[in-house]
C-alpha cells in the first residue's frame, strides 16, 4: 500500500480501496446543527428578533457558517485528489453490482421525499380544510352578510396574485423552464465526461461550459425567486411588485385580496402564505445547495478533473438535481397555477 | 443511455417534451376555465413530465439496474400515500370537517 497521501485530511490511497475515515460528515452535520438552531433563534414569527435575544443566535450562525465551510473544505480537498479507479460496488441483494455511491444516493433522494411529502400533505389539509378565499367572499356576498369590520380566516393560494397576468407569473414560468434546461445540460455535462474518444482539452471544455451553464441556470433561478419574492420589477410599463409588497406574508393577519375591489374583505391568510413560502422556501434551499455543489464540480472539471473514469460523480449529482426538477413540477402547478 | 426517441436524442426530446407541457400548463391557466377542469388540467401533465424526468433524466428506464432503482424509489411511496390521503385524521377538526371523498361512504364502503 502506498505511503503517499495527497491530502492531508486522510488516507487517499485510491488504487487500494476508498477511505472510510473522512471527518467531513461529522463536520458538516455539526455545523449545520449549530447553523439551524441558532437561525431559527434569530426570527419570532417572521420578524427579527429583539436585539438582546439576537446577539448570542447571530454568533451562532456565523460560528455554524464557519464549521459548514470547514466541513465543505475538507470534503472538497479529500475528492479533488479522486482519480475515479476505484468505485465499490454494492455486494449484497437487491443492489449487487451497483455501484455504494449510487444506491445511497437513491436512499438520501427518497428522504427528500418524504419531506417534500410531509409539506405537500399539509398543503393539501389545509387546502381542503379551509374555506377558499375568493369562494367565502362570493358566498358572504351574495347572501348579503359580509361584515367589513370581521376578519375572516380562510385559504388564499398565492396563484390568485401569481396568475393574475402573465407579468405575474413570468418568474415562476421562467424559472420552470430555467430549471428544465439545467436538467438538460447537467446529462449534457455527463455525456461528454463519459466519452472516451474524445480529445482531453474538448472533454474538459465542454463539460465545465455545461456544468457552467447548469449553475448560472440555477443562479438565475434564486434571483428570480428573490424578485418575486422581495423585489419585484418594472417592464414595458409594466409595474409588478413583489408578494411581500402585495401583503402576501407569513404575518399577514389583516390582508385585502385585490379582487375584493374597495377594500371592505379583511382576511387573516397566515396559514397559506405560510404553506407557500416554507414549502417553495424549501425547495429553493435544495437549488442553494445545488448551485454550491455545481460551483465545486464546475472548477473540478476546469481543472480538467472529470474523466470517463469518474464521470459517474456528475450522475450522482444529476440525480440530485433532477430530484430539485422533480420537486418543481409538482410545486410550480399547486402553488403557482392553482 | 443512448437511446432515442422518434429517431432523435432521448435527452433533447425530453427537454422539448418538458417545455411543451410545461407551456400548455402556462397556457391553460389563462383560459377561462373552471377550477376543477383547471386542476384536472394541471394533473394530467405533471404526471407525465414526472415520469419523463424520473424515467429518462434520472435513468429509471433503459438500464441494468434500472429496475431496482425504480423499486427502490417507488419504496416511499407507501408512506407517502398514507400521510397524503391520512393526514386529515391528525387534524384536531378532523372528525367535523374532513371532506367528502375522505368520510365513509364516500366510496361506496
Amino acid at each position: 500500500m502506498s505511503d503517499h497521501y495527497p491530502s492531508g485530511f486522510g488516507p487517499h490511497d485510491w488504487s487500494h480501496g476508498a477511505p472510510h475515515n473522512s471527518w467531513a460528515p461529522l463536520i458538516l452535520s455539526a455545523g449545520f446543527c449549530v447553523f439551524l438552531f441558532s437561525f431559527a433563534k434569530l426570527f419570532v414569527f417572521g420578524d427579527i428578533a429583539a436585539t438582546d435575544d439576537i446577539t448570542s443566535a447571530l454568533a451562532g450562525v456565523v460560528l455554524g457558517l464557519v464549521i459548514i465551510s470547514t466541513g465543505l473544505y475538507v470534503w472538497w480537498q479529500q475528492d479533488m485528489s479522486f482519480d475515479g479507479t476505484y468505485e465499490p460496488k454494492a455486494r449484497g441483494a437487491p443492489f449487487q453490482n451497483i455501484d455504494i455511491r449510487k444506491v445511497a444516493m437513491w436512499i438520501f433522494l427518497m428522504s427528500e421525499m418524504m419531506i417534500f411529502s410531509s409539506l405537500f400533505s399539509t398543503y393539501i389539509r389545509y387546502r381542503t380544510a379551509l374555506p377558499n378565499c375568493l369562494n367565502l367572499y362570493n358566498e358572504l356576498n351574495a347572501a348579503g352578510n359580509l361584515v367589513s369590520s370581521q376578519t375572516y380566516t380562510c385559504y388564499e393560494p398565492a396563484s390568485q396574485l401569481i396568475a393574475a397576468s402573465w407579468w405575474h407569473l413570468a418568474p415562476g414560468a421562467i424559472n420552470t423552464f430555467a430549471l428544465i434546461l439545467s436538467s438538460f445540460t447537467v446529462v449534457q455535462a455527463l455525456r461528454y465526461a463519459k466519452m472516451a474518444d474524445l480529445d482531453e482539452e474538448v472533454r474538459r471544455k465542454k463539460v465545465y461550459r455545461y456544468l457552467g451553464c447548469t449553475m448560472m441556470l440555477a443562479m438565475l433561478f434564486l434571483s428570480l425567486k428573490m424578485i418575486e419574492w422581495f423585489i419585484g420589477f418594472n417592464i414595458f410599463g409594466h409595474e409588478i411588485p413583489s408578494l411581500v409588497s402585495e401583503g402576501y406574508s407569513i404575518h399577514a393577519s389583516a390582508y385585502q385580496p385585490h379582487w375584493a375591489h374597495g377594500g371592505h374583505f379583511t382576511t387573516n391568510i397566515r396559514i397559506s402564505a405560510t404553506m407557500f413560502y416554507v414549502t417553495t422556501g424549501t425547495h429553493g434551499v435544495h437549488v442553494l445547495a445545488g448551485v454550491i455543489g455545481l460551483a465545486y464540480l464546475t472548477l473540478k472539471a476546469f481543472r480538467g478533473g472529470f474523466t470517463p473514469e469518474n464521470a459517474v460523480t456528475i450522475e450522482y449529482f444529476g440525480l440530485y438535481w433532477h430530484f430539485v426538477d422533480l420537486v418543481w413540477v409538482l410545486v410550480f402547478p399547486f402553488f403557482y397555477l392553482f | 443511455m443512448s437511446h432515442t426517441i422518434l429517431g432523435k436524442d432521448a435527452y433533447w426530446m425530453n427537454m422539448w417534451g418538458l417545455m411543451a407541457l410545461t407551456a400548455i400548463e402556462v397556457g391553460a391557466v389563462g383560459l377561462d376555465l373552471s377550477r376543477s377542469t383547471t386542476l384536472w388540467i394541471l394533473v394530467s401533465i405533471g404526471i407525465p413530465k414526472f415520469l419523463m424526468i424520473a424515467g429518462i433524466f434520472m435513468h429509471l428506464t433503459g438500464e441494468q439496474d434500472s429496475r431496482v432503482l425504480t423499486l427502490t424509489a417507488l419504496f416511499p411511496s407507501a408512506f407517502i400515500l398514507v400521510m397524503v390521503i391520512f393526514i386529515g385524521l391528525t387534524h384536531p377538526d378532523a372528525t367535523t370537517a374532513l371532506p367528502d371523498i375522505f368520510r365513509p361512504g364516500y366510496w361506496g364502503l
